[in-house]
């Protein structure tokens, strides 16, 4: 199933971006258009369409989150 | 039935997994297994690294009493079935905050107060309740473009089906009716003709048919569903869309 991911735009252009998620994986081709999201930004994703861009305090949150989740499935890639 | 079901689920999760969205980064496994009709240990272990897909069918297996890949669990969980009513709705509401990492908790007990308690553990459900959820800019303004990509993205990730009106080598062609968006909230439009992609070398994929009913996850024919799970696709997914657009009636949804 699709889950929803949180990231950091790393780079991006003409509404398209690479986004490195905070469990480890990056998309290089996520559509940022609907958010207007630019190199910087914590955008939620879900499946290759952002749909929000995340302040600072809430990236760090899903990120805590995230790492909980790697160690519950043993799929931590760091 | 365990090994039925550990190959139905796979079949389900191979997509989106194949394209980086989610699971571990197996789909060359996943395939080959699909493909050599096998649900050996390996390829269970592969779908216990999938980060939600796999709570939610443990989440039904614990609510039913039985075994996490007995079928009826991931097809209750793709497609829809009985044991979605089995599962107490406190076990879902504390599931959603304790088990699937991630989500504002504030917003998972928004939902399930705007609800009433009735909502299912079923996949188009979660899927549709993240688009009701979360906060995409413009609100209510959002542009007829970013409505498009929103369904589009909705549809390809719910569990849709179809009937085959055409069969290519790795392409069919079948009816569909696709998620739109407005301001009424989601709904089905009328029946389409689209292509979707599929492995012959997938059972039961060599043999299938015009008139066949597939399920299709992300632009990717699954399976071949029975007359049973055809109603039941349909009845559970008109369900989650009522239940979605209640919520987003209630003023939760795209807050």
């Amino acid at each position: 199933m699709c889950v929803t991911r949180a990231g950091k735009v790393v780079s991006a252009s003409q509404g398209r971006a690479r986004v490195e998620f905070f469990d480890g994986r990056a998309l290089d081709d996520v559509d940022v258009s609907v958010v207007n999201a630019k190199k910087g930004a914590f955008v939620e994703v879900f499946g290759n369409l952002a749909l929000s861009v995340l302040s600072p305090a809430e990236a760090k949150r899903r990120k805590e989150a995230w790492s909980e989740v790697a160690k519950a499935v043993g799929a931590t890639r760091e | 039935m365990k090994g039925d079901g550990v190959l139905f689920h796979a079949k389900h999760a191979f997509m989106p997994n194949s394209l980086g969205y989610c699971g571990p980064d197996e789909r060359g496994q996943i395939q080959r297994e699909l493909e050599g009709n096998r649900s050996d240990d390996a390829l269970v272990q592969t779908l216990q690294r999938f980060e939600a897909a796999y709570p939610f069918l443990k989440l039904i297996a614990r609510s039913s009493g039985r075994d996490v890949f007995d079928y009826s669990v991931p097809e209750a969980y793709w497609i829809g079935n009985r044991l979605l009513d089995l599962v107490p709705v406190s076990d879902f509401y504390s599931f959603s905050h304790h088990e699937i990492k991630g989500r504002d908790p504030e917003k998972v007990r928004e939902v399930f107060k705007q609800l009433d308690g009735v909502a299912p553990p079923h996949h188009t459900f979660y899927v549709m309740s993240t688009y009701a959820t979360t906060a995409v800019p413009d609100g209510p303004n959002v542009s007829n473009e970013a409505r498009r990509k929103i369904a589009e993205v909705v549809d390809n990730c719910r569990i849709s089906w179809g009937t085959v009106r055409e069969v290519g080598k790795d392409e069919l062609q079948v009816k569909v009716r696709r998620v739109t968006v407005d301001d009424g909230g989601l709904s089905l439009t009328g029946p389409v003709v689209k292509k979707v992609r599929y492995n012959p070398e997938v059972r039961p994929f060599g043999t299938v048919k015009e008139g066949d009913v597939v399920s299709i996850h992300w632009n990717y024919a699954c399976d071949v569903l029975t007359p049973r799970q055809t109603g039941n696709i349909s009845k559970y997914t008109h369900s989650d869309i009522s239940l979605i657009n209640r919520l987003m009636k209630s003023g939760e949804g795209r807050k």
